[in-house]
């Protein structure tokens, strides 16, 4: 049961307010129709599944119902980074 | 027996408590656990083992305890499996044992046969050989475990929740020293302070009870602890009787916390909770959990009346009872020679029997010998003698030859009726390990230890092999000024230094495992599962290797006890005959829970009526006066059918179904998901998350939607209204709400931050009316002055604002029947009021209120979808024969679109949607049951299935490999029938509308 800094609500809550929502930066690709099969599938189906400090989506579901960004270590789990959408993207992310 | 005149802090001997064991009754005192009230009593049979039926006495004396399981109480206060070293007497308590010693047992009675079923024997017996089916009712009603409840539990269960910088596990000697220390230096620091027992002082009341120093330090400290506890805005919380059994992650422990005296509520009382989960979530946590003594092994080890020599200890000095007169220990350790002083200073007999060698003493040692105890030393017990019930013993001397133990010379018998050992200490690094912490073998204290460095957590005491209790405090001071450190609340730790080891319970205490012990039969390792060292070594014959397949192979340290004392010497007894050292072993995992949890207790409050949050429409109340039956939809109570006097289901939903298509029905539709969508850019995004075109859609009109994910699979569908092209009302399955809604905000705010677009949930805001049949436009025309109803001017698909009754209206132009139908949409707080002018109103046309399995009926007549009954998450629009709903020419790639041109949601063989027609129209196929091909394996299901009162046949709706081009083949359904058993039903596939198969009905008759 994890503890969760929500950077809207700013405040620490309990992992029962939140659900998961994937690995981040996994953009929509631009252009589906010109992707090719494989492409397409490893946009839908194919994720990293890293051992290891792993960035990844919540959604605050029975809070303030937004999006954000997890940096969590999928060893410890140990939360180590919390971000709003735009604060950290694929470019800058550490 | 109980010895008289026998001081201590725990019993009141003014206090006498009557009880029931095994319907025959006993007496014991305010304080005794049903253990030793039961010992007071000379019972010394417990139960039976799980496997072999053989009779078991006590072993332990607390949670560690394998043998002595019982079931509690009767009917609704029913509990099976407690271990009776954990149940505190109350008057009027009744147990039973889990497995009757005193009766005959049919696993008893082939005694003879045990030597050839070891582990492994039920498995190559019966499963292997396929007949298990056969024998697995009468075999498993021979285990020896309590039976299941089957009444409802009568008691209540809480859930407390706590924020705590601090949370001690563990109130020993360590535990409280680490408590004072902490709020001695602190002055906000909030510390909570879990033990298991009764009192607080773990083994130290025990085991240094003769040590004036150690008792006056204990009367001390807890006087400080309760003045600390009783201040005003007390920082420190005592839970007693409780067992934090679980540690997740972001230190979120959980503790079970068993009614403090047992007394009132188990027995009538009805007050307050009868056991309390807390819920502690703490900044750091500070392990003091202590160590489990171990059983030295011999053959038959197992017979009542052997005992581990620290609970013979615990029985005797807090509860003033033994079950023996001539008592002999056995053991590696000093910790056997403090059980002989103790027993020796009550004028009992006793012995000890000392693996070690002469020769380098301890002070311990020294004084047991002085006072007169008889000391064998570098002797090992072979073996216990007596039938069932242990009455005396084989030794032999043995001696460290390089580095294994070996037998010298003959054997010889002594005589003893109470036999107690100790084989070493186990630090219980349990709680420590559930996330993820590894233990690691420490060659000097010949123990498994808690990993050493670990964030926002220290360990001290005996968990990590700190014998002596004055070493203990001093280690447990460090600790919690380390504690101190990490939250800041103090700069630099004092440090304290420790004395020499002076008691060697830990230090030179070897595994004490001769190969020719090993190898007797009946050396039993875990008691409650009938595991013996001969089963491990037949584990390793069969190749298993690691002690995790050792385990699962033997069953060894499964159980209610999780082998808390036979787990370390299994480990052992494999690093024997594996012939590595036990740390190439190591250990098997250790998960939550420590110990056994009551489902009630997980449960809490939660449960009847607070199980799920119920929802009712507003126009609940009216549903109820007509004598509604509900269902259960996503938490909402939902009108099922409206049965009048004498009318079962089928009746009443035939009347139901008739009425809407030949004159009027009306229908609480309130419960469906409603969104509302605002902004310069609603229209795009209606566009982008539905399959079809919503660019062109004129405000005053309505659309049906495909809802697809990027997989390409259905997930929702529902009517959206434009109101204006800023505004659109979307309507979402009323299971699916929820999640739709969170899977829109995810792309907008993910995805789509540049469109502009809100979102609100308005299910709730709005009632919904509506009114169905051919006569549904005579009727509105009634209800409603200010819109104009003409087909023409008011057409399907068309909403309107309008006033109904005196009530600001939206109605809408949509059909889930076929029929001609309006959805009267109001504030909802209007809702009960517009339903009952509406049924008011409707009477000339004998208008006929239906609830959802008509809706079902009707709608499957149409061959309407229900997404999540006629879909299951892996259908295409393709595959429900919905390709007309899928744009081709929008510029924005929707979601799910590029995946249905992938080739495998092409292929011809998936499942797709079709109707079925039965040969024999009065057969309803159960839905779920199975389409069979001639090789009698599956090639479909059945997914809706009524009997259509307009059609007077039955209608089914099914996913049929490649159904769609199987039109007009016959398939064989294959049912259960009551009583007639399993019916293979051919039917026709056919097209899924069944009924006005080209739409006419929905303009109406004028």
């Amino acid at each position: 049961m994890f503890l969760i800094d929500c950077p809207y609500c700013k405040e620490s809550r309990d992992q029962n307010e939140f659900s998961p929502a994937g690995e981040a930066f996994i953009a929509r690709p631009q252009n589906p129709e010109e992707l090719s099969d494989d492409e397409w599938a490893d946009y839908v189906f194919y994720r990293t599944n890293h051992k290891g400090d792993h960035w990844e989506q919540w959604v605050h579901t029975n809070g303030c119902r937004k999006y954000f960004l997890v940096k969590r270590s999928t060893i410890s789990h140990e939360i180590l980074e919390v971000a709003a959408f735009g604060e950290v993207t694929s470019e800058n992310k550490s | 027996m109980r010895l008289r005149n026998h001081n201590n802090d725990h019993i009141d001997q003014s206090e006498s408590l009557s009880f029931i064991f095994n319907n025959r009754s006993y007496k014991g005192y305010k304080g005794d656990t049903l253990a030793s009230a039961l010992i007071a009593n000379d019972v010394l049979f417990f139960a039976r083992s799980f496997k072999y039926g053989r009779k078991r006495g006590l072993m332990g004396s607390g949670v560690e305890e394998p043998n002595a399981l019982v079931s509690l109480e009767i009917g609704g206060r029913y509990t099976p499996n407690l271990k009776a070293t954990e149940v505190m007497l109350y008057d009027g308590l009744s147990a039973v044992s889990s497995s009757n010693p005193n009766s005959i047992d049919f696993r008893a009675i082939i005694k003879p046969l045990h030597r050839f079923m070891p582990a492994g024997f039920y498995y190559k017996t019966f499963i292997k050989q396929k007949v298990w089916a056969l024998v697995e009712d009468s075999l498993r009603s021979l285990s020896g475990f309590s039976k299941a409840p089957t009444e409802k539990d009568e008691d209540v269960y809480d859930h407390i929740f706590h924020h705590a910088e601090v949370l001690i596990v563990g109130g020993g000697v360590a535990g409280i020293t680490a408590a004072l220390e902490v709020l001695n230096n602190s002055k906000t620091t909030r510390v909570v302070l879990v033990d298991e027992r009764a009192h607080l002082g773990g083994e130290l009341f025990n085991e240094f009870k003769s040590d004036d120093s150690a008792i006056s330090w204990h009367r001390g400290s807890i006087n400080k602890l309760l003045e600390f506890k009783n201040e005003a805005n007390s920082r420190l919380k005592l839970l007693s009787r409780s067992t934090a059994y679980a540690w997740y992650d972001h230190n979120y422990i959980e503790v079970l916390q068993t009614n403090a005296t047992g007394e009132s509520l188990f027995a009538g009382s009805t007050q307050g909770a009868r056991k309390v989960l807390h819920k502690i979530r703490a900044k750091e946590v500070i392990l003091a959990t202590g160590a489990h003594e171990r059983p030295m092994l011999f053959e038959t080890n197992d017979l009542a009346n052997t005992m581990l020599s620290q609970s013979v200890r615990r029985y005797l000095n807090e509860f003033g009872v033994i079950s023996g007169k001539n008592v002999i220990l056995y053991g590696n350790n000093d910790s056997i020679y403090s059980t002989a002083i103790d027993i020796k200073s009550n004028e009992i007999n006793c012995k000890v029997i000392d693996v070690r060698a002469s020769g380098n003493e301890s002070e311990i040692v020294l004084k047991a010998i002085k006072s007169g105890i008889e000391v064998l030393q570098g002797y090992a017990v072979l073996k216990a003698h007596g039938t069932n019930l242990v009455k005396g013993i084989e030794i032999s001397k043995v001696e460290m030859q390089g580095k294994k133990w070996m037998l010298i010379g003959s054997s010889k018998r002594l005589n003893c009726d109470l036999l107690a050992s100790s084989g070493g200490f186990n630090p219980v690094v349990h709680l420590d390990c559930h996330c993820g912490a590894k233990t690691f073998f420490d060659d000097d204290s010949q123990a498994f230890l808690p990993q050493k460095e670990r964030k926002n957590r220290q360990v001290c005491g005996s968990v990590s092999a700190i014998g002596f209790w004055k070493d203990a405090v001093i280690d447990a001071k460090n600790k919690a000024q380390l504690t101190l450190v990490s939250l800041g609340e103090v700069k630099k730790a004092q440090q304290g230094v420790m004395s020499e080891n002076y008691l060697d319970y830990f230090n030179a205490s070897q595994f004490f495992m001769p190969i020719e012990i090993l190898n007797r039969p009946k050396v039993f390792i875990d008691m409650q599962n009938d595991v013996t060292t001969l089963d491990v070594a037949l584990a390793i014959r069969e190749g298993y290797r690691s002690i995790e397949h050792i385990k699962r192979y033997t069953a060894m340290g499964f159980g209610t006890d999780q082998g808390k004392t036979g787990n370390i010497n299994g480990i052992a007894v494999a690093a024997e005959f594996l012939d590595v050292p036990l740390s190439e072993v190591g250990t098997t995992t250790f998960r939550p829970a420590y110990t056994g949890v009551d489902f009630g207790a997980m449960a809490g409050r939660e449960v009847g009526g607070f199980f799920d949050p119920q929802r009712y429409t507003a126009i609940h109340d009216s549903h109820i006066d007509s004598g509604a039956e509900f269902e259960v939809v996503g938490q909402w109570y939902r009108p099922w059918y409206y049965p009048k006097s004498g009318e079962d289901m089928h009746q009443a939903v035939n009347r139901e179904c008739l009425a809407v298509r030949t004159s009027l029905g009306m229908m609480d539709a309130s419960t469906l998901g409603k969104i509302d969508v605002q902004g310069g850019d609603a229209r795009e995004f209606l566009s982008r998350v539905y399959t079809n075109a919503w660019m062109k859609l004129a405000p005053g009109s309505c659309r049906y939607g495909l809802m697809c994910n990027e997989k390409g699979m259905i997930i929702d569908d529902g009517v959206s209204t434009c109101i204006n092209d800023n505004h659109f009302i979307m309507t979402t399955t009323t299971g699916g709400a929820a999640s739709v809604y969170t899977t829109l905000e995810m792309w907008l705010q993910t995805e789509w931050d540049d469109l502009d677009v809100h979102l609100s949930s308005v299910t709730d805001q709005f009632a919904t009316v509506a009114v169905v049949g051919p006569n549904a436009r005579n009727l509105m025309k009634v209800l409603c002055q200010d819109v104009d109803f003409e087909r023409d001017n008011f057409k399907f698909m068309q909403w309107r604002p309008g006033t109904v009754c005196g009530v600001d209206a939206r109605i809408m132009r949509i059909s889930f029947s076929g029929e001609l139908a309006y959805e009267i949409n109001v504030e909802a707080n209007y809702g009960r009021y517009i339903w009952d002018e509406v049924a008011l109103a409707g009477k000339q046309w004998n208008i006929t209120p239906y609830g959802t399995e008509s809706m079902h009926v009707l709608r499957a007549e149409k061959g309407y979808i229900i997404v999540g009954q006629d879909t299951d998450g892996s259908m295409t629009p393709m595959d429900v024969n919905m390709n007309w709903i899928l744009a081709k020419d929008k510029p924005f790639s929707y979601i799910g679109r590029r995946s249905f041109s992938i080739s495998a949601l092409n292929s011809k063989d998936r499942f797709q949607l079709v109707g079925l027609l039965t040969k024999d129209e009065g057969v309803v196929l159960p839905e779920g049951s199975h389409i069979i091909n001639n090789n009698r394996s599956s090639i479909g299901y059945i997914t809706s299935s009524y009997y259509s009162p307009i059609l007077g046949r039955s209608i089914a709706m099914a996913q049929l490999k490649g159904g769609l081009s199987k039109m007009s083949e016959t398939v064989l359904v294959k049912i259960v029938q009551e009583k007639q058993g399993l019916k293979e039903i051919p039917c026709e596939v056919s097209s899924s509308v069944f009924y006005d198969i080209q739409g006419e009905k929905v303009d109406g008759n004028d």
